[in-house]
């Protein structure tokens, strides 16, 4: 065969192989699951103390909740294809860079004793310490613990976050409310504050064995994206 | 077999550009190791340094024969007529050469296997810094968790002094990690239900990576955090200033 | 012995066969289908809903089904069955069986033409190849930057997960199956292979298995490797069931390959066929079989253990019940290691002939290059901890296995030194097939190499679970096997189909594929050096030029196959004729017509001298 001709046939081999392939990766990027992204809310200017230096950064609010099942809302009717898998209720937190982020996490949720005691304590937060339901603690009884809130990361631009906050485990018996299809009782309410550096995107998983399987408890829920773990970016 | 003229020919030009390429691998073996490897923050990772380089200049001399013959090959005995080629002529075997292939090959890895019997010995205690100290490694999906025993400090990142040499009783709650600090050339995995030991001396002050390096499922690449190598005033500092949480 | 027709046979169609005229791959998937389905329902009804094991019950019995279904609907074991009801297959029956007359459609059934099998064999190679690369496209895509894009994680590691398995299926397979197949009857003068039917059965086994293993990412996919390190194995989904029963599934069609390999080197060689007269290639085949039967049982074991675990709530892995995860190691790497010799030798087997071939020349000191590999194989059932070194397990044992693992590079040495002196003087012939020698004496001895750094124990201390490792050991499956693989079928295709493969298509992958192979794992070897962890779905920045690097050259690299497959789909229907013996080369197959007729030999060749005779007639006349 001349030349020119096995060229073509070349060409063509690649361009035909290549956009098969680029069809399917685009069709598996739509069909991966994807959650929309929850925004903090701004709530103004604000001064806080950093390494023994006063700065102004901005200040915004996260507000989210960990939930027993997964009926409340954002894993689609029904609860999704696991509606009796614990959940966090978006796996997409978008805060902004430079700012002290309050977060307010309502526990919703039943627990029991940590796997590893390290997690009762909270790190990284401001003051060392965190609100729960009005009392602030620098521990918790590793126990009765219902979820952590264990955020990390070294992303490119090198600054660092590791901020690592315990739930403790709701005792309510009673469920009087509704989110979505699911019946939940009042929740156990943390709130702590912790300081954004540099954009980059940081990841959050709960440290506490909710999920299924034998070994530590740390399969399904906990190992499938977006029921116990999640991004954050920082933008 | 009498080695004809054709041989010696070849033999002398094969030579050359064994010669050749040696000299060139070489050089990249002394050099490329130390300059793209991480910075050398213990005796330990000085010495893996130190093992790249002796090995890599031990196997550029067998591969630059190997690319050397091949290249020679390609260019001399390559038939450029039409069909198919004569017969070459019907060298079977040469017990010498064969023989010879096989001891130099045998003494080479005597030799390869000698100094890394050699390195695993001296660095068997993991150097010999001063006042031995432990500190407990706890693996779990998805975050490294240090204690130093004899104290209630608990930590995320790893602090640790200068010149001491380090013991770390490493364990994981959940599936098997890879406990390795990249600077420092050690590494050793977290099992569960049991406790497995290394020990190193860092000798260099300054900010190291620690990653995990068995797959761990989902956040697995997000296992990363850091240790702090301090001088002995620092870490005492440091030590003392950190809340009771363990 | 009187045959039963069910109908009257048409003008030139075979007579005979039985059942087996109406069963073939559609029935097979029909009735593979169907089993499932009622195992499915079956064991839904059946099994505690509630239970922790529930979900893995039930995947793995669907699966079960889906084999013993697929087994049934294709006719694998009518002959056995035939035989126990005591209405045996008869001579028509078994020529039906072998394909005869039956045109294109053979190679659609349970066809017992070892032949046909090869055919089959090629085909079910290059749909592993591709499902393989594909993955890694996806894979090499995601990691061109830092950071998750367009997958998350948990995707990422199911995809590095089934790519490992699929290609490590691919490359067993890549050249013993065609090859040891089509070629090595032939070889050593017999009609068929010693087994015809076991034949059939590992080619339609091995295809069985594969909608398990792909199946696996549909379901939750493997999130550890296809190392599937216990106990982390055992928290996955229902993926790593059918992962586990795909593994299964294949170390049946494996060892019933490696049974009929041995069985026909051993017992079926035409009169005058020493043993000191075999092809090389018969050699590496037979090594590497009786390799794989010692082998691939672990594997078998390991992931039935696993599958026990999972769905009855054993301890065998699991420490809190007593168990260990050591065990799982111990017994996937006493498989694992052995198993990448089973990859490596045919390709190297392969590759010998084809050297002969375009030099022109004797193979270089026959016996040490049957005794080297033979040495290689028996060696490498003593080094497997050297994957194990960081594990914790056995400190003390570690000089040992760094002892035995440094040993294997001397017979490793010895395949150089059969290469180069068979090149030494010769009068190289540079066709398509030694291009892919070439290239394979470039990458294996880079793959060799760095295999050395690592069976030291300090520096595997900082390498282990680094890219270091994975472009050593894609330097030597990519680099060596699969271009063993190629170049095997670049020679053998004209023997197979009449046709060359085109020259100049052949040419522009050889060159894309070897560039690209050189640019995307000499950069990945950096990456390790500087430390970069391996199933890392998202890295640090200092690493973000070394896979950028490396992306582009995984690209460079499926361009190069991409053209292949291209040169084979042309060549294969139009390529230029051949003629039975394009090569001149001494080895039977190439003695027998093309297309090669049903039972190879209108008379069994009797044997003089061995295949290496060439520069003797000046000797011998």
């Amino acid at each position: 065969m001349s030349r020119a001709r096995a060229m073509v046939i070349a060409l063509v081999s690649i361009v035909s192989g290549g956009v098969v392939m680029a069809l399917m990766g685009f069709g598996l990027a739509s069909a991966a699951p994807h959650q929309a992204p929850q925004n903090a809310k701004y709530l103004g200017m604000t001064t806080v103390t950093v390494g023994g230096k006063s700065v102004s950064l901005k200040h915004v609010a996260l507000t989210i909740g960990t939930f027993p099942d997964s009926l409340f809302g954002v894993h689609g009717a029904g609860g999704g294809t696991h509606p009796d898998w614990v959940s966090y209720s978006s796996s997409n937190l978008v805060v902004p860079a430079h700012s002290l982020v309050t977060m307010t996490i309502n526990q919703y949720d039943s627990g029991g004793p940590l796997n590893n005691p390290f997690f009762a304590n909270v790190f990284g937060t401001v003051g060392g310490t965190a609100t729960v339901d009005g009392k602030v603690v620098t521990k918790v009884d590793p126990s009765a613990i219902g979820h952590t809130f264990t955020l990390r990361g070294i992303p490119q631009n090198a600054t660092p976050l590791f901020v690592s906050v315990p739930l403790p485990e709701n005792f309510a018996t009673d469920t009087p409310l509704t989110i979505g299809e699911g019946q939940y009782s009042k929740p156990v309410v943390v709130t702590f504050s912790f300081v954004t550096g540099t954009k980059g995107i940081y990841n959050w998983n709960c440290e506490f064995p909710c999920g299924g399987s034998r070994i530590g408890q740390f399969g399904q829920a906990m190992s499938t994206y977006g029921y116990m773990s999640g991004t954050l970016t920082v933008k | 077999m009498a080695t004809s003229n054709d041989n010696k020919k070849a033999i002398y030009s094969i030579f050359w550009i064994w010669l050749v390429i040696t000299i060139v691998g070489v050089l990249i073996s002394i050099k490329a190791p130390a300059w793209l490897m991480p910075t050398s923050a213990s005796s330990s990772m000085h010495l893996v340094i130190e093992t790249i380089v002796v090995f890599s200049v031990a196997a550029a001399p067998v591969a630059a024969l190997v690319y050397a013959t091949t290249l020679y090959a390609l260019v001399k005995w390559r038939w450029r007529g039409d069909g198919v080629p004569p017969d070459g002529p019907n060298l079977r075997n040469n017990s010498t050469l064969t023989a010879v292939w096989i001891v130099s090959s045998t003494m080479l890895t005597i030799f390869l296997l000698i100094w890394g019997l050699a390195a695993l010995a001296v660095d068997e205690g993991g150097g010999n810094g001063k006042n031995p100290m432990t500190v407990n490694v706890t693996g779990q999906q998805w975050a490294w968790s240090f204690t130093y025993p004899g104290t209630h400090v608990a930590s995320n990142e790893l602090y640790l002094p200068v010149n001491d040499k380090i013991t770390f009783n490493v364990t994981s709650k959940d599936v098997v990690h890879g406990f390795w600090i990249v600077q420092m050339g050690v590494k050793v995995n977290a099992n569960p239900g049991v406790s497995t030991t290394v020990s190193v001396t860092p000798n260099k002050i300054g900010t190291y990576d620690i990653r995990c390096t068995e797959i761990c499922g989902l956040y697995h690449a997000y296992m990363v955090t850091r240790v702090h190598v301090l001088s002995d005033t620092a870490f005492a500092k440091w030590l003392s200033s950190q809340p009771s949480r363990a | 012995m009187t045959t039963t027709l069910e109908h009257t046979p048409t003008k030139g169609a075979a007579r005979g066969g039985g059942i087996m005229r109406r069963l073939n791959f559609l029935t097979g998937i029909i009735g593979g289908v169907l089993v499932a389905a009622l195992f499915y329902f079956i064991a839904r009804e059946t099994l505690d809903q509630g239970s922790q094991t529930f979900v893995d019950t039930l995947t793995t019995l669907t699966g079960v089904g889906w084999v013993i279904g697929f087994w049934l609907g294709i006719g694998a074991f009518t002959g056995v069955g035939r035989w126990f009801i005591g209405k045996d297959q008869n001579h028509d029956d078994e020529m039906y069986l072998a394909g005869k007359d039956l045109g294109r459609a053979r190679y659609w059934k349970y066809t017992t033409d070892h032949k046909v099998v090869g055919v089959q064999y090629v085909i079910v190679t290059m749909v592993l190849l591709a499902a393989g690369g594909i993955l890694a496209m996806a894979l090499r895509t995601e990691l061109i930057t830092p950071g998750a894009h367009f997958v998350n994680p948990q995707i990422y590691n199911a995809f590095i997960s089934v790519h490992g398995m699929v290609m490590i299926v691919a490359l067993i397979v890549a050249v013993a199956g065609p090859w040891a197949n089509f070629v090595v009857p032939i070889m050593v003068g017999a009609r068929d292979m010693a087994f015809p039917r076991l034949n059939a059965l590992s080619l339609w086994t091995l295809v069985a298995a594969i909608p398990l293993l792909l199946g696996s990412l549909c379901v939750g996919g493997l999130s550890m490797g296809w190392v599937t390190q216990a106990p982390i194995s055992e928290q996955a989904g229902p993926g790593m069931d059918l992962f586990a029963l795909a593994i299964i599934t294949f170390a049946i069609s494996t060892t019933v390959a490696g049974v009929n390999t041995i069985c026909t080197v051993l017992t079926m060689r035409t009169k005058g066929m020493t043993l000191e007269r075999l092809p090389i290639f018969v050699w590496s085949s037979l090594i590497a079989a009786a390799l794989g039967l010692y082998a691939f049982p672990f594997f078998l074991v390991v992931m039935a253990l696993n599958v026990v675990d999972r769905t009855t709530g054993t301890s065998f892995f699991i420490a809190s019940g007593g168990g260990t995860g050591w065990l799982q190691e111990n017994l996937f790497w006493l498989m694992g290691h052995p198993e990448v010799y089973v990859i490596l030798l045919p390709a190297v087997g392969a590759l010998l002939e084809i050297t002969t071939v375009f030099s022109r020349k004797p193979l270089f000191s026959y016996r040490t290059a049957v005794g080297g590999m033979a040495a290689l194989a028996g060696l490498s059932v003593l080094v497997w901890a050297h994957h194990m070194f960081q594990t914790g397990w056995a400190p003390t044992l570690g000089g040992p296995f760094m002892l035995t693992t440094e040993l294997i590079s001397i017979p490793t040495g010895i395949v150089f030194l059969v290469i180069l002196g068979t090149l030494w003087r010769g009068n190289i012939w540079m066709k398509l097939p030694m291009y892919w020698v070439f290239g394979f004496v470039f990458d294996f001895l880079i793959g060799g190499v760095t295999g050395i750094y690592l069976s030291d124990i300090p520096v595997d201390n900082q390498m282990h679970g680094t890219m270091f490792v994975v472009a050593h050991f894609h330097y030597v499956f990519v680099g060596s096997v699969l271009f063993g693989a190629i170049a095997a079928l670049c020679f053998w295709f004209p023997k197979m189909t009449g046709r060359f493969l085109d020259e100049k298509l052949g040419k522009i992958s050889f060159w894309l594929t070897f560039v690209g192979v050189q640019v995307t794992f000499l950069s990945m070897f950096v990456s390790g050096l500087r430390g970069m962890p391996r199933r890392y779905a998202s890295y640090a920045i200092i690493f973000e030029h070394t896979n950028f690097i490396s992306t582009i050259g995984a690209y460079i690299i499926m361009a190069g196959m991409l053209v292949l497959l291209g040169a084979i789909i042309q060549s294969w229907r139009s390529g230029e004729p051949s003629g039975p013996n394009p090569w001149s080369s001494k080895t039977l197959e190439w003695l027998v017509p093309t297309p090669v007729p049903l039972e190879n030999f209108e008379v069994l060749p009797v044997i003089t001298a061995d295949p290496y005779t060439y520069g003797e007639e000046l000797v011998n006349s």
